[in-house]
């Protein structure tokens, strides 16, 4: 495609007729990067999203992040060695999960709920969903968890009680 | 590009297989599904003139809308266009009750007055967005909508993107189309705009 071949002021009725050419595609390319610029999906929206359908269906209590915890949140620029806790409050639970190092860019995960009580604790980060059981004194551990905006999703399963979910945080 | 294009699918084909998944059971698919199709929807969206708040809400409507009527959707393949003609109407269901105006109303006015959907004071990286900006801004709104959307998926696509935004037919693809035509028609009347 060479630009020459159209006369500048050309009318744009007669190239409405004519099929998409690489100069279409090209200026196709730049209306894309001007609108990534210009108005930018937001970064964590992906996740909010994926994490409301997740959630679908099921009705939860939304839990806080405790005020005071606030501050931990900038994990990775953290020494890999040094131990964050962070504590999330709703009605019915606290949960408290100390975040350490488990080997290069990945993290260990030791949570506890109280009170304690048979759960499911999942783990949701993105489309990435893992699940494990607390034990009846409300302890679980991940391992080998990837840095990522990270939520927690607790289930309680010998009470009537809704699934707790935590806001979604930096690990 | 086209060779690209031919072995990962397009845009609407890709998200077709995903739903695909989906629907066959693998639940984790719909994560990929909304990773995949969160940029068009997004511009989709803003591009009905929501503010970015209400966009978020809007899409997470959609997306629900979409989990809740999974087994509906006759054609998996249309999961794309289902999902701009859900997102597009849902935007103007909360459009209305925002301004109590009716869509008819607003879009009259839009076709006169440059866009107003994008922050006043843009700022662009290079004078070359800029300009591009300049006569983008200055195209009817539709043209605005029907661009932006197309410009987040891949050309075979385009056509039935095009009906999905109730474009006339025609509007683009396999031909340029009035809209693009008009764009390409002010850029290379202006002295200052180069081409690659």
């Amino acid at each position: 495609m060479n630009i020459s071949d159209i006369p500048r002021g050309e009318s744009w009725e007669s190239l409405a007729n004519e099929p998409l050419d690489a100069y279409d595609a090209d200026l196709i390319a730049r209306i894309h990067q001007l609108y990534q610029e210009l108005d930018p999906v937001p970064v964590e929206l992906v996740d909010r999203l994926q994490f409301a359908i997740s959630l679908d269906a099921l009705e939860v209590e939304l839990a806080e992040l405790q005020l005071g915890s606030g501050e931990l949140l900038a994990a990775r620029a953290e020494p890999a060695s040094a131990v964050k806790t962070l504590t999330f409050t709703s009605d019915s639970l606290t949960t408290t999960v100390n975040i350490s190092s488990d080997g290069p860019d990945r993290v260990r995960i030791d949570g506890w709920i109280a009170p304690g009580g048979i759960s499911l604790v999942e783990l949701h980060q993105g489309s990435l969903v893992r699940q494990i059981p607390a034990d009846e004194d409300g302890r679980f551990v991940f391992t080998d968890v990837e840095h990522a905006l990270t939520r927690f999703l607790i289930r309680p399963q010998d009470t009537d009680a809704l699934p707790v979910a935590t806001p979604a945080v930096e690990i | 590009m086209i060779n690209a294009e031919a072995e990962q699918g397009t845009l609407a084909s890709r998200a077709g297989e995903v739903f695909q998944r989906y629907r066959a059971g693998e639940a984790a698919a719909m994560g990929d599904l909304v990773a995949l199709l969160t940029p068009i929807l997004w511009h989709t969206v803003r591009a009905q003139r929501l503010d970015r708040e209400s966009t978020e809400d809007v899409l997470q409507t959609t997306w629900l809308a979409l989990v809740g009527h999974a087994d509906s959707i006759s054609d998996a393949r249309a999961v794309l266009q289902w999902m701009l003609v859900a997102a597009k109407r849902e935007a103007w269901r909360v459009l209305r009750n925002q301004s109590r105006q009716t869509p008819a109303e607003i879009e009259e006015d839009a076709m006169a007055t440059p866009d107003s959907q994008l922050p006043e004071n843009v700022t662009l990286r290079d004078a070359e967005q800029q300009l591009l900006w300049s006569h983008i801004s200055v195209l009817p709104e539709r043209c605005r909508e029907l661009l932006r959307v197309i410009a987040f998926a891949d050309r075979p696509d385009y056509a039935e993107l095009a009906r999905a935004l109730r474009m006339p037919v025609g509007s683009i693809g396999p031909t340029r189309g009035r809209c693009l035509a008009k764009l390409r028609a002010s850029l290379t009347a202006d002295a200052r705009w180069e081409p690659r």
